[in-house]
């Protein structure tokens, strides 16, 4: 059927769903919090009351205050059209550019922004100046994600983009999504940027800029702010899953309706997850926005860079090297960490991503090492991520002060040598030849740099606990190791191999509680005792 | 019979030493199954040693007269140690330095700790003898650290990181060179099999078996005391309880060496040519002597003196190997004679410190008078490591020379001098100790020494080395000590 009915039914099918929208995750979100909650459908009942309310309206005002719900409204509802929601190739799609889509975004925010500031309130105004503040950060990061897609995509139109089917069969565009999921979260002031809930003066953002509206103008801006969460938490989806979107010059009503139940679907469980994410987390106070912001932006950026070096490199990147890039980073990131918690932390997030990564070369073996690689991998979880950290700090913590470890670097320098180490196995690397290495390249570099990098930590810490530490990021180095050199072990001795990795931990903090009781320290240059 | 059944009995005295009440029962136990594993192996391992079995090889083990020969030594030892435990470890007990909890695992510990080096000696799987390997140092890191002292503690924590990280660094290259067979096209499992390693080494690339070879050999020459990676050896040595000093000197550096050994072979066949493995060994052997000879200058401690002499002696060792096939038969000669005496040496020192109650040489004074027995044997010990004629590290280090001064004669006139300055430094300290009178009334009022169970087993030791130099200069020995040559060193 013809494309212009496909976007009909599109913006229909929007427009309709939009208040269960925001009535889903009210009440989802009280019953995670114990409460019952009203009905999702409550949201189209306060929509028809406002309708039929008066309003009032300060006489300081101009036309802008009357125009600002209307083109809110308008800017959500372009949105809807433009967007593949639904349909790829409907009758707009060639208008979802990018750079269109955030223009469209950024009128409807500065509407807002003046529709905030028009009456000469002292709350429109605070909440103007805060939403315009979130808007100027927010827009590099659309810029960066979107045109990260459309590069690997080779196409602008975010039509384009979902019409081609990339998004997850190139691992780092995961990034891109989360990315475009974090930027959702600001876009459409939920939490942890803004608080949706509250008209309490020191948080509000959006609340503010509509506090002087009432009756008909709120219903419009209330509609709006729910069509937009609809709208990115389908796209959201789609880009996850992009096989579920229909071609709008071929579909047939069967389909229509597959599509149509399987967006409700998407809307409720994504719903579901954002009242997950609301209850679990708290709001950011507002100074701290900035981090929030350069971690999307950072994430954002590290898919494009990797998906630029692997253009540039013309090979393909796949998820094992992304886990195994992460899984030095978290080394590294380790190396400058004084506090014993968090290098246990950073420890068993990386022994979790060497987990990730014996799953990821599932796609790669042979039949045969499956069965080997998930082993492998719980076994790796169950006793790198939980037994040696909780042996370490369950034995190491029942001794107190145990928070400030000496180093011989300050954390900047031990980040600084761990980048050269980094840099200088890789050239060594790239000179020692092993023959038929080439495919698992990175895998290699990995076991060698967590290697290196854990005999560098047991030489220039002085902490008995870093130095527990730099031998279990040895033993992790061994364990990628094995991953990149003959794939797997028999059952029985990769057992024994674990076990030890536990036995050792074990009773080196063991070792290490009785030097602190004896020597009243954890520091190395202590144990002076036998240097005759 | 499957060899796995050697663990039952090790595993019921662990069990017993863990869950027996009081110290005799723990003791009695521990003694039983001492000669009764230890009978058995050497029962086994002789027919081996003498060639009246040939070898035995599976999937999982590796049986052959070098093997054995270790078994043998390894099981010797045990004996001798656990008699000696009780006497030691008893006498600790009574005098309350240890409680019952420290004598029951010490007991525990040190049975696991022997299964684990047997363990490494019969298995034909390179991942089998790594985790049997490392698990000879956790269980032995709290039998270090068993008196709960700053020095003993410290000493502990040097040995589990040295030793743990070293060896981490040996998977590396049993890693390695299994992938270089998995490459080579070496089927499935086989590639962890020691014996289809040798066969197929000469197919796996070159490049791979350098560098697996260079990891293994600086991660188990961790566990050897290898000059730069001697640190934890002194320290570990000296604080330990005698018994285990005795056993970490005698056999433990012995089994690591084993290790090196079978993948030296494999590497030599891999290049037909053993020059590459020799040199490493040449130098890493020299630097160890070198080190030990200077560091023995300067002691002040006894059992710290016995410790550098186990470097040197394994340097010697190493040494020997590197050189030709010859100084091979005067190495594993030097290996046997140095199990025997090391451990008498340590079995005496225990025997000091039960009556000075420290190991420092300059507090000990009249051990003639106090303790004639002990200082005896002791004098007669030290004469036998430095190699006094009559002694069957004579005939090993005779062996060498006759060979190092052939082919290199500058670094064996170093060497001479060396080992002259260690036996001068060593007979320096022990006649201090053992002649050197102090007027104190107190002293010549104690009791003369009794003859006790250690003196027993130090002048069987003895006994045996003398039988060992005299077997040694006959053809049959050499025969015997050539024929096990052959099984370990790659002859081109």
């Amino acid at each position: 059927m013809s494309p212009i009915i496909a976007t009909l039914i599109q913006i229909f099918f929007i427009l309709l769903i939009a208040p269960l929208t925001t009535g889903l995750v009210c009440f989802v979100k009280a019953r995670l919090q114990g409460r019952k909650g009203a009905s999702p459908f409550l949201f189209y009942v306060t929509l028809l009351t406002l309708l039929k309310k008066e309003m009032v309206i300060s006489n300081a005002t101009s036309w802008i205050f009357r125009v600002v719900p209307f083109v809110v409204l308008g800017s959500s509802i372009a949105l809807a059209i433009v967007l593949p929601l639904i349909f790829t190739d409907a009758s707009m799609a060639q208008l979802s550019d990018f750079l269109i889509v955030a223009g469209i975004l950024v009128v409807g925010s500065i509407f807002l922004v003046l529709g905030g500031l028009e009456t000469g309130s002292a709350f429109g105004g605070m909440g103007s100046s805060r939403e315009i503040t979130i808007a100027a950060l927010l827009e590099p990061i659309v810029i960066l994600i979107f045109s990260t897609l459309s590069f690997v995509a080779n196409s602008s139109t975010i039509d384009g983009i979902l019409g081609s089917q990339i998004s997850l069969s190139e691992p780092y565009l995961l990034l891109s999504v989360i990315a475009l999921i974090l930027v959702a979260l600001a876009e459409n002031a939920r939490y942890p940027v803004d608080n949706p809930a509250t008209h309490l003066e020191l948080t509000m953002v959006h609340e503010a800029m509509v506090l002087e509206y009432s009756g008909k103008y709120l219903a419009l801006l209330e509609y709006a702010s729910a069509i937009k969460l609809t709208v990115f938490s389908i796209l959201i989806t789609n880009f996850l899953f992009p096989s579920t979107l229909l071609d709008a010059s071929s579909w047939g009503v069967g389909d229509l309706f597959v599509v149509l139940c399987l967006g409700i679907v998407k809307i409720v469980l994504m719903m579901i997850g954002l009242a997950l994410i609301e209850s679990m987390i708290v709001k950011m106070r507002f100074y701290r926005m900035s981090e929030y912001f350069s971690i999307a932006f950072v994430v954002a950026f590290l898919s494009m860079l990797v998906a630029l070096l692997s253009s540039y490199s013309s090979e393909p990147i796949k998820y094992h090297v992304i886990f195994s890039i992460f899984t030095v980073m978290s080394v590294v990131l380790l190396f400058g960490k004084v506090r014993l918690k968090a290098i246990l932390r950073y420890y068993a997030f990386s022994s979790l991503l060497i987990a990730a990564i014996a799953l990821s070369l599932i796609p790669l073996v042979k039949e045969e090492e499956i069965t080997h690689l998930w082993i492998f991998a719980i076994f790796t979880i169950v006793t790198k991520t939980l037994a040696v950290p909780y042996v370490i700090s369950h034995i190491g913590h029942a001794k107190k002060s145990l928070t400030n470890l000496p180093s011989f670097l300050r954390p900047g320098k031990s980040y600084f040598l761990a980048i050269i180490l980094l840099i200088v196995t890789y050239f060594t690397l790239r000179n020692i030849s092993i023959v038929g290495l080439i495919e698992w390249n990175s895998l290699l570099y990995t076991a060698v740099t967590l290697i290196v990098l854990g005999i560098t930590m047991m030489i220039i810490k002085r902490n008995i606990f870093s130095q527990i530490v730099g031998l279990l990021v040895i033993e992790n180095g061994i364990a990628v190791f094995v991953l990149a050199t003959v794939g797997s072990l028999p059952l029985m001795i990769e057992f024994g191999i674990f076990g030890v990795t536990v036995a050792t931990a074990y009773i080196l903090a063991i070792l290490s509680a009785q030097i602190n009781d004896l020597y009243g320290s954890t520091d190395t240059d202590d144990l002076r005792e036998l240097s005759e | 019979m499957n060899p796995i059944f050697i663990t039952i009995p090790f595993l019921a005295a662990f069990l017993g030493s863990l869950f027996l009440k009081t110290e005799s029962q723990v003791r009695k136990i521990n003694l039983l199954f001492s000669f009764l594993n230890g009978g058995a192996l050497i029962f086994y391992a002789v027919p081996f040693i003498f060639h009246a079995r040939g070898k035995e090889i599976s999937h999982w083990w590796l049986m052959d007269s070098f093997s054995m020969l270790f078994i043998f030594l390894v099981a010797f030892i045990y004996i001798a140690t656990t008699i000696i435990s009780t006497r030691y470890i008893g006498h600790e007990y009574e005098e309350k330095i240890i409680n019952l909890r420290q004598y029951k695992l010490y007991f525990a510990l040190f049975q696991m700790f022997v299964l684990c080096m047997i363990l490494t000696l019969i298995t034909n799987n390179s991942l089998v003898l790594w985790l049997a390997l490392e698990g000879t140092t956790l269980f032995s890191t709290f039998l270090v650290g068993l008196y709960r002292k700053k020095t003993s503690i410290e000493a502990a924590w040097k040995y589990m990181i040295l030793c743990s990280t070293g060896i981490s660094l040996g998977l590396v290259g049993i890693l390695l060179l299994s992938y270089g067979a998995h490459e080579a096209g070496v089927a499935g499992e086989n590639i962890f099999s020691i014996t289809a390693l040798m066969e197929s080494a000469h197919s796996i690339s070159p490049n791979i078996i350098k560098l697996a070879f260079i990891f293994l050999f600086i991660g188990f020459g961790t566990k050897v005391g290898l000059a730069p990676m001697h640190n934890w050896l002194p320290d570990a040595h000296s604080k330990a309880p005698s018994p285990i000093s005795a056993i970490f000197s005698a056999v433990l550096l012995n089994i690591a060496l084993y290790a090196i050994l079978r993948f030296k072979f494999i590497t030599d066949s891999a290049f037909s040519d053993p020059t590459w493995t020799n040199n490493l060994f040449l130098i890493f052997g020299f630097l160890s002597v070198i080190l030990s000879a200077l560091m023995m200058l300067i002691q002040v401690n006894y059992k710290r003196m016995l410790a550098y002499s186990s470097i040197e002696h394994m340097g010697l060792i190493l040494f020997s190997l590197g050189l030709s096939p010859l100084g091979a038969v005067a190495a594993v000669m030097h290996m046997i004679g140095h199990t025997f005496i090391k451990s008498t040496l340590f079995f005496g020192a225990g025997e000091i410190l039960i009556q000075w109650k420290t190991t420092k040489v300059e507090k000990i004074k009249n051990m003639l008078t106090r303790a004639r027995y002990t200082s005896v044997l002791f004098i007669v010990g030290i004469l036998s490591i430095i190699a006094i004629p009559p002694s069957a590290l004579f005939m090993s280090e005779y062996g060498m020379f006759s060979q190092a001064i052939v082919l290199y004669p500058v670094t064996a006139i170093i060497f001479f001098v060396a080992l002259g300055i260690i036996a001068y430094a060593m007979l320096a300290l022990s006649i201090n100790m053992i002649f050197a009178t102090e007027k104190n009334e107190k002293d010549a009022k104690n009791k003369a020494e009794r003859w006790n169970i250690t003196h027993t087993v130090m002048t069987i030791e003895l006994i045996v080395v003398l039988g060992l130099a005299i077997w040694f200069t006959t053809s049959h020995g050499v025969s015997v000590i050539e024929d096990i040559v052959k099984d370990f060193l790659f002859i081109k």
